[in-house]
């Protein structure tokens, strides 16, 4: 991932101090559209013990199986995967003989604490409902650390998970991508160096809210041409910042909190995460990024996507779809259990959302629902690839598949430890790891987080539940 | 050529319509492995099972020289009774989000207890087929309300999708307690309480002075007199009340209510029933509730657990379990998964699966829900243990009759299986 914006902004502040000058010049550097330094990630989980989990069934991610196999986790990494490890004598070591294990499960789609439970009048942060197109927002400024979901989710193995803005506007704002750690800022959950995504909504959504205010959009092509408007506007914004910075141009250009999350898109470095329900609208949406010569990572809530999935691998544009939910809008009535796994047969990117904070608990078991689809559809889709729909598939979806995602030796030590096939409903989370701290143990109540909202809320001197 | 194909067709079409009403007479099931789910029979065994004119006829070992019209061998597979959907809307609703399609609840302030929407029935809904390719066979449907403490007659219907698919109706009366009876009362739960009370305590004195207040010599009253005889079974305690409820002192509120107007009860939601799980056990109420749920989503949840329904079931109280959340409509049958969820947190499996069927049958009077003579033949062959995620129902029986599993969520994944292309792929091949 190109990520020059750190470094620059650091180099910057530098030789500011250091030259005392501090006078605006050409960098000739990329603008930095990010912002990666407002709000910076304070994320520092340290790993201080090896971890030596022994004799696993382990889905690695990459399409394999492996059986009686040993992980060693060191410094926060996966540093070996294999028989007969060895490892230090202060090291914790697990038997996992019988036990299953994955990478820490990812969900692209979430709205823990920007709507958290519980759910209140004052509590609705995750809309900024008050224009189309709201690209200034973002949705770790609404998030809630101290929702009480974040640990239920890490109970289900949720390792990482981007919070999104919802869906009212066209473009929503920023997601923030984190980790699922106990924390008393959002920037102490920021997943390093993550991209930021950009919320956009197709369909329903925006023309419903917008249209019955008599204001647009008020149609699907209202949406479109709501969609191109911006994009304009964000090419010019993003070209008067590129000739500024070439030297070609001396006016510094007024920094625009929506259109620089916009131009960061077209620069490539945000990805568009796009609530899309209809093929016909992704279809469409494909040809608007390439009118503006961006790319879509990811539809969201992606009900049609097997109508589409041929077009879906030739842009290499990833789907993140539920595996049986429908009915609740005439968008959403198009469904079959089916869609994961057509949509990955045709070799596109595809992978299970939730957007629910009950679904992100079960994300395992949403997948084996799906996968069982595509096996009475007729696929060959073993575990050892459906697992891919709920780890790597999402890592690639958020732009971290070189970090997290997968079993493999280097990779972010982000592992759960199953009571058994993470494919079956009886089967439980028993002990997740992020960066190889054991940050849940369903045994052991010492390593289980309780947000400051559990504490005394039922019981005086007790948690939550 | 395309009139002859047609003939064939229709002469096809009725010779298997014949067959299916030959078969339809007596079929054998043979070999699976049955949880018949009877008082005291907590394991599967090996069972055959005679279904004759709808009903199960006999269940034994091996009833290897019954005579049947139709035998299915099912070895190595699992029969339970069909599944039993409760508080749905199927039939009342296509769309969530489409009000022409929405038939559940109404808006009319004029309509409380009286208000009955069997008359609304679609049983051509395409939630019916999808829901039966999931195993259920039998729902009970009640109305909503945005206005009324008392939303109006539940009724239960099969999932064959045919034109008489209405099984009863008037079988139960939703009521709404907790946040929700709050905010329709004018703002508290006392208020809830005190109108459900008032509520009884008119329909009784109507009762009383029937022929006088339908001469309109009496005081006024607050109900309409179709309200009214609604509230007749439910006063005299034949027609339950499910009470939509979560917190445990709401429960508790709502138990000591229903004691003193000597009305049958069932609690619906119940997040919290565990914390009071003795007084419900002691109290012989029922629990619907929604097993995958353990979020606090409210501040009537705060102790939503997953292991509410071994705790419940420990304690003596019947469970039930209902589809999840805003999905227990479309995808009712996904209470399944729920029941799973719940095993994997305490409840015993036998328990699971009755919590699917023979609770709810016995809560509301509806026939099925154990596999044994006299009983309906709706059952289910499964590829496996029915909890499981990646077992699936392989046979279907509602009365006795295999109903088709194709849906259109199958329907469109064949479609675009391989689908055909540029123009051509809206035609069928």
């Amino acid at each position: 991932m190109f990520r020059p914006s750190r470094i620059a902004g650091a180099l910057a502040l530098t030789l500011g101090l250091a030259g005392c000058g501090g006078e605006d010049k050409p960098t000739n550097e990329p603008q930095d559209f990010s912002r990666f330094d407002a709000f910076p990630s304070t994320y520092s989980l340290q790993q201080e013990q090896d971890v030596l989990i022994r004799s696993a069934t382990v889905l690695t991610a990459t399409g394999e199986q492996l059986q009686e196999t040993d992980l060693l986790l060191k410094d926060g990494k996966i540093a070996k995967i294999g028989k007969g490890l060895k490892a230090g004598d202060k090291a914790l070591v697990i038997d996992a003989q019988g036990k299953w294990v994955t990478p820490g499960v990812i969900d692209v789609h979430s709205h823990l604490g920007n709507y958290p439970a519980p759910s209140i009048e004052s509590s609705q942060d995750g809309n900024e409902i008050t224009s189309p197109n709201t690209g200034q927002v973002w949705a770790e400024h609404s998030v809630w650390t101290q929702d009480p979901q974040f640990a239920l989710a890490l109970s289900g193995g949720v390792t990482t998970l981007q919070i999104l803005p919802g869906s009212a506007n066209l473009f929503g704002g920023r997601g923030v991508t984190l980790k699922n750690v106990p924390g008393r800022r959002v920037q102490d959950m920021k997943f390093p160096d993550a991209p930021y995504g950009l919320k956009m909504a197709c369909g329903e959504n925006p023309k419903r809210v917008y249209g019955s205010k008599g204001t647009a959009p008020g149609t699907r092509m209202g949406n479109v041409a709501g969609y191109r408007q911006a994009w304009i506007q964000a090419e010019a914004y993003k070209k008067k910042w590129d000739a500024y910075n070439k030297g070609e141009s001396s006016d510094k250009p007024d920094r625009d909190l929506k259109l620089e999350t916009l131009a960061g898109v077209l620069a490539g470095e945000i990805l568009v995460h796009n609530h899309c329900y209809r093929g016909e609208e992704m279809a469409i949406m494909m040809d608007v990024a390439k009118e503006f010569d961006f790319k879509v990572s990811t539809f969201h809530h992606a009900v049609e996507a097997y109508k589409v999935a041929d077009l879906l691998a030739e842009n290499q544009v990833c789907s993140a779809m539920w595996a049986d939910w429908w009915g609740f809008k005439h968008e959403a009535f198009d469904m079959t259990e089916a869609n994961i796994a057509i949509v990955d047969q045709a070799g596109a990117c595809a992978l299970i959302h939730s957007d629910s904070s009950v679904g992100i608990q079960h994300l395992n078991q949403e997948v084996a629902k799906a996968m069982l689809a595509g096996q009475r559809a007729g696929f060959d889709i073993p575990p050892r690839e459906a697992v891919k729909w709920f780890t790597l598939n999402a890592a690639k979806s958020l732009g971290i598949e070189d970090k997290t995602g997968s079993i493999e030796e280097g990779k972010m030590a982000d592992v759960v430890i199953w009571s058994g096939s993470p494919f079956s409903v009886y089967t439980l989370a028993e002990q997740v790891f992020i960066d190889g701290v054991l940050m849940y143990d369903r045994k052991d109540e010492k390593r289980q987080p309780h947000s400051d909202f559990d504490l005394g809320i039922l019981d005086a001197e007790g948690e939550r539940v | 050529m395309k009139t002859l194909n047609r003939i064939t067709s229709i002469l096809l079409a009725s010779a298997i319509a014949l067959l299916a009403l030959v078969h339809a007479e007596t079929m054998l099931i043979k070999g699976a492995m049955v949880h018949t789910l009877s008082p005291g029979q907590d394991k599967a065994q090996r069972l055959d099972i005679l279904v004759e004119d709808g009903k199960i006829a006999r269940v034994a070992q091996d009833l290897g020289n019954a005579s049947a019209d139709w035998t299915i061998e099912a070895k190595g597979k699992v029969v339970t009774p069909g599944i039993i959907a409760p508080l749905t809307s199927l039939g009342l609703v296509e769309i969530g989000a489409a009000s022409g399609t929405n038939d559940a609840a109404v808006a009319d302030i004029t309509v409380g207890p009286s208000f009955d929407p069997v008359a609304a029935f679609n049983p051509k809904s395409t939630l019916i087929p999808f829901n039966r390719a999931g195993g259920v066979t039998t729902a009970l449907v009640t109305p909503g309300s945005s206005d009324k403490i008392f939303t109006g007659k539940s009724f239960v219907v099969n999932l064959t999708g045919s034109f008489d698919s209405v099984e009863s109706r008037n079988v139960a009366q939703l009521v709404y307690f907790g946040e929700r009876g709050s905010a329709v009362a004018g703002g508290s739960r006392a208020q809830t309480l005190a109108k459900v009370r008032d509520a009884i305590s008119e329909a009784r004195e109507y009762a009383a002075n029937r022929a006088a207040i339908r001469r309109g010599e009496w005081r006024d009253m607050a109900f309409s007199i179709n309200d009214l005889e609604a509230l007749q079974p439910v006063a005299r305690g034949e027609v339950p009340i499910i009470a939509e409820v979560h917190r445990a002192s709401d429960i508790l509120a709502v138990m000591q209510l229903a004691r003193e107007l000597n009305l049958r009860l069932v609690i619906s939601g119940g997040a919290e029933a565990w914390m009071v799980a003795p007084q419900i056990a002691a109290a012989g109420v029922p629990v619907i509730i929604d097993a995958i749920d353990n979020t606090p989503e409210s501040f009537s949840q705060l102790g939503a657990r997953s292991d509410n329904a071994a705790l419940l079931h420990k304690a003596g109280v019947k469970v039930v379990i209902a589809g999840p959340g805003f999905l227990a409509t479309h995808n009712a049958y996904l209470a399944r998964q729920s029941a799973g969820i719940a095993v994997a947190h305490g409840l015993p499996h036998v328990e699971a699966l009755r919590s699917l069927s023979t609770n709810v049958a016995d809560v509301f009077g509806i026939d099925g829900g154990t596999v044994a003579p006299g009983k309906s033949a709706d059952l289910v062959i499964w590829s496996g243990d029915p909890l499981e995620l990646t077992v699936f129902a392989e046979t279907v029986l509602i009365d006795g009759k295999q109903q088709s599993l194709v849906n259109r969520s199958t329907r469109l994944r064949d479609r675009f299986l391989k689908p055909k292309q540029g123009h051509e792929f809206g035609y069928k091949f």
